[in-house]
């Protein structure tokens, strides 16, 4: 708790039984990483706002339908189930519709192997999907190497707007945006300028919070990273 | 079915270990993990850490700018020139050999047409003739025919142990580096005001100011972490005042930008404080009890009302006013400034200005307060703490008091001068004169960091005597006798001290190549060698040494320092991470000091012949005099080429063409290099990076200094612009 917060009113939740005592504002997933009980997110980093894009994170709150943990405050009184069956079957389609999108080589998997969301498929034991292969044929969404230092593949890319947070909110370089819709939805940089040839200042921001292998750095390409 | 596997097509595998250490370039000092493959003595990539002064962001020096200190380049053997090579001369081509004008990129000194006039030398004989050529000057002409130039970017320790040579072994003052350069008009300036040359606040508690005035930095290029702070601070309602002759991105996050003239800023910060003076905006209790001289200050600024000022600054007086009246209203205003105040023959003024405007205000001592001096290496807060400046020994101490020389005769067991010694610009006008005759340069390149080129070559080649300690063959060590193949910061322990007074600890995650050495032992070499012996078993000890006489740091040793460093002071290192804001209560001086000053022009305005104003500066993707940056694939591939900016207007009617080869000549000297037209300098006004040597923007730059802090007038000269035969530089020679 930083000092600001620690003025604030706590208020009182269960979460997976267990009872915490957070701050007004908190979101669940906080509380919950407070606590010690791990919600796997694809969207969220602690270093950024939420948005609550990729609802891996879903909780039970007793509610109609599953809550975002990553953008739900904590309430008094409320009881959170972080893990169940249905949550974790939740979690599962998503990531398996996720990865029908999804080349079938991960650049930062290849190389530093951090991929979050092959991580969840990990977890979650996903190793064939039902749904028809998104990645293949002609219609693609294409990579981008005009970046002396940062690869580009859109294919890989989940929209999950962490190097949008990053290069607006956290580096102020105001260069990543979105662009399209549906389907050929896919960041972009300045008006859809190739990123070498972009305003982009090359702080490695974006990739350094990409989960997935859409933004790799082009210096480790190929090379398998073990940190020993 | 699609399938999904981890497994991966990589072909090659690295076993990497993840080294804790610092950004080696800007001031920030960004904490950073370099993951490092032994094997093949390469680091691969850097992560950013949470460190203070960046929360785990890096620039894109910091992420990849790692790589010049495994470059092919490297000196890896003592060198010594060879009989034949004298008398001593500049030895490469400032282009390329064959090229025919300017359209092959000059770059870096070509190492075949400079190699071939040394020849390589076992480390004794380097040694023994590097103390020996120094120790002769000393005998045969006295102590203060030497000199010294350390540098900003070597550990504190470095810096210490430097100075302590000069000092002990050599038995003079004659040392400085490259803070003379930078922000000794600063330095000047608050030493005088109120005591102390370090920052009263660190950059992130801009968090806490309802306003902060942003004036001759760009910081976005040149401490881009610490602007990624201050732009957050605007997101969430910090309003920015941004001033610069020449437009700064973060002008575009501010509420007030005011574009004034080149060196005109004493007059602003007058009319600043005659609006808030007029208007009761300032801190009656404050001034009361914090500061003297308030009735000469306001008897000065009240010939400068916002009228008189519009007509300096060529801005209007009521942005004036409106700039100084969110500055005087704000209840926590903090003050950053760069070079843009420094380096001018008035800098020390343009400081001072500074410096009363926040003591008036009430602006120091309280969170989101402070006078803040963004310092530009990676270490010259700290390279300033340990010594490395002519008048003071460590921590500021007068070597012109007999009390202080004493305890520092005790400390290191000789007799010391009891005069301060000579600034760099001094040094080198010295060697020109043939009053300085030995010289020892460790990391430093003043051949092309010092203003008026033409005149730093004829002074390094009159010198009788020159040993050149660095990790590359620079320009200036074309002129030494010995060249000594040193470590590169990623190469070794140390701490470094940062813009915020944060002493942190750099960890070496390379091998040095070949036969080079730590700078450190080497001083200590050379030390023992000219009868002052030296000796210790790592940095960490010298680190203890200096601590033990300098009181800032006295708390502080490694163990405590641990991975994120702590800021001094800091009485209590066990349980706290030092003080952020300083002087909350009195001003080591005790009072402040209002010193009120006058316009002034700056030492060389522009003519018929002359018509332009230049401006030099830094950019984003290059560091100083390029030796690192250079050798950097992506960063010399980002930004490959010289370039003088000027405006769309100037452009037209001098008939220069964007990316066209012009000729910008001031009274000093000449360079070609490629036009850029854009409309960051305002008319009148051009302005070219100071990194590249085959342009380099110090053969045309004014060596007149300021008579306290003797900085050089770096921000202004005049020059003309005239573009080159079809300026394809086709037919350029």
């Amino acid at each position: 708790m930083t000092e600001k917060q620690s003025g604030q009113k706590l208020i009182s939740l269960t979460i997976d039984g267990k009872t915490v005592r957070v701050p007004e504002g908190t979101t669940i997933w906080e509380a919950a990483r407070e606590a010690g009980i791990d919600i796997p997110v694809l969207c969220h980093s602690p270093r950024m706002e939420p948005v609550g894009v990729c609802r891996i994170c879903v909780v039970e709150i007793g509610e109609r339908v599953l809550a975002a943990s990553c953008v739900r405050k904590c309430e008094e009184g409320m009881q959170v189930q972080a893990d169940s069956d249905d949550i974790q079957q939740h979690r599962k389609m998503l990531t398996a519709l996720l990865l029908s999108d999804y080349p079938q080589q991960s650049a930062r998997e290849e190389s530093t192997g951090d991929d979050e969301l092959l991580a969840l498929a990990r977890d979650y034991g996903i190793t064939e999907l039902t749904f028809p292969d998104g990645a293949a044929g002609p219609e693609g969404r294409g990579t981008d190497g005009s970046s002396p230092v940062i690869a580009v593949d859109h294919q890989a890319c989940i929209l999950c707007d962490r190097c949008i947070r990053a290069c607006d909110d956290i580096q102020h370089n105001d260069v990543i945006g979105r662009t399209g819709k549906g389907y050929q939805a896919r960041i972009a940089f300045d008006l859809n300028t190739p990123m070498g040839e972009s305003s982009c200042v090359a702080c490695g921001e974006c990739m350094a919070v990409c989960p997935t292998g859409a933004l790799t750095n082009k210096s480790v390409a190929g090379l398998k990273i073990v940190v020993t | 079915m699609k399938t999904v596997t981890s497994s991966n097509g990589a072909s090659r595998t690295a076993q990497v270990k993840a080294v804790d250490s610092i950004c080696p370039y800007c001031g920030v000092g960004c904490a950073l993990t370099y993951y490092v493959d032994p094997a093949q003595n390469r680091i691969l990539y850097v992560e950013g850490r949470k460190g203070a002064p960046n929360d785990g962001r890096l620039c894109v020096k910091g992420r990849y700018g790692f790589d010049y200190a495994t470059h092919a380049q490297r000196l890896t053997k003592p060198l010594i020139r060879k009989t034949e090579s004298y008398p001593k001369g500049p030895l490469s081509a400032e282009n390329q050999e064959g090229a025919s004008g300017p359209r092959k990129p000059g770059g870096l000194v070509d190492y075949g047409q400079v190699l071939p006039h040394f020849r390589e030398a076992s480390w004794e004989e380097a040694l023994d003739l590097a103390a020996g050529g120094l120790k002769e000057i000393r005998d045969t002409h006295g102590s203060d025919f030497l000199a010294g130039f350390g540098s900003a970017k070597g550990s504190n320790e470095e810096a210490y142990l430097f100075q302590k040579l000069v000092r002990a072994a050599f038995g003079t003052n004659n040392v400085d580096h490259c803070t003379r350069l930078c922000h000794a008009s600063s330095v000047a300036a608050l030493m005088e005001g109120i005591g102390s040359a370090a920052v009263t606040n660190v950059v992130r508690d801009i968090e806490n100011s309802d306003v902060a005035l942003i004036t001759g930095t760009n910081t976005t290029e040149n401490h881009p972490v610490a602007a990624t702070f201050m732009k957050d601070a605007a997101r969430k309602g910090t309003k920015l005042i941004v001033i610069n002759s020449r437009r700064p991105e973060l002008a575009d996050f501010a509420e007030v930008y005011l574009q004034i003239k080149g060196s005109s800023d004493v007059p602003l910060y007058n009319a600043f404080m005659n609006v808030m003076i007029a208007e009761g905006l300032v801190d009656e209790e404050f001034i009361a009890k914090r500061s003297e001289g308030y009735e000469e200050l306001k008897k000065v600024v009240a010939e400068y009302t916002p009228q008189v000022a519009a007509r300096y600054c060529g801005v209007p007086a009521e942005e004036i006013v409106r700039a100084a009246r969110l500055f005087g209203g704000a209840k926590a205003a903090m003050i950053f400034w760069g070079m843009g105040i420094s380096q001018h023959t008035h800098g020390t003024d343009n400081a001072r200005s500074l410096i009363s405007l926040a003591l008036i205000s009430g602006n120091v001592g309280r969170p989101g307060t402070g006078l803040h001096p963004l310092r530009g290496q990676n270490n010259v807060q700290g390279a300033s703490d340990a010594g490395l400046i002519p008048m003071v020994y460590p921590d500021y101490q007068s070597v012109e008091d007999p009390e202080i020389q004493k305890k520092f005769e005790e400390y290191w067991g000789v007799k010391l001068s009891p005069t301060k010694g000579l600034t760099v610009t001094e040094i080198v006008h010295g060697a020109l004169e043939g009053t300085i005759k030995g010289m020892y340069i460790m990391g430093e390149n003043p051949f092309i960091s010092d203003p008026d080129t033409n005149k730093v070559r004829k002074s390094l080649a009159a010198l009788d005597f020159l040993v050149v300690q660095d990790i590359f063959l620079t320009e200036t060590a074309e002129f030494a006798d010995v060249i000594l193949p040193a470590s590169s910061a990623l190469e070794k322990i140390g701490t470094y001290t940062n813009t915020d007074r944060r002493v942190q600890i750099g960890r070496p995650a390379l091998e040095m190549p070949g036969e080079s050495r730590q700078d450190w032992e080497l001083i200590c070499e050379i030390s023992t060698r000219m009868g002052y012996p030296m000796h210790y078993g790592s940095p960490s000890e010298v680190f203890d040494e200096l601590a033990r006489c300098a009181p800032s740091y006295s708390t502080l040793n490694y163990e405590h320092l641990g991975a994120f460093g702590k800021w001094y002071p800091c009485p209590d290192p066990v349980n706290s991470e030092g003080e952020q804001i300083v002087f909350g209560d009195s001003f080591p001086s005790g009072k402040g000091k209002l010193v009120p000053v006058h316009v002034s022009d700056p030492d060389e305005l522009p003519n018929d012949d002359y018509p332009f104003v230049l401006n030099t500066g830094r950019l984003l993707e290059h560091w100083h005099t390029g030796v690192m940056t250079r050798r950097s694939a992506v960063l010399d591939a980002i930004a490959p080429d010289a370039f003088v900016e000027i405006h769309p207007q100037d452009a037209e009617q001098w008939n220069v063409r964007d990316g066209g080869y012009v000729r910008v000549t001031s009274r000093r000297g000449e360079i070609m290099l490629k036009a850029r037209v854009g409309e960051r300098s305002s008319p009148g006004s051009v302005f070219i990076p100071m990194h590249f040597r085959e342009a380099a923007a110090n053969v045309l730059t004014n060596p007149a200094v300021d008579p306290l802090g003797k900085i050089p007038e770096y921000k202004y000269c005049a020059v003309r612009v005239t573009p080159v035969d079809g300026q394809d530089g086709a037919t350029a020679d």
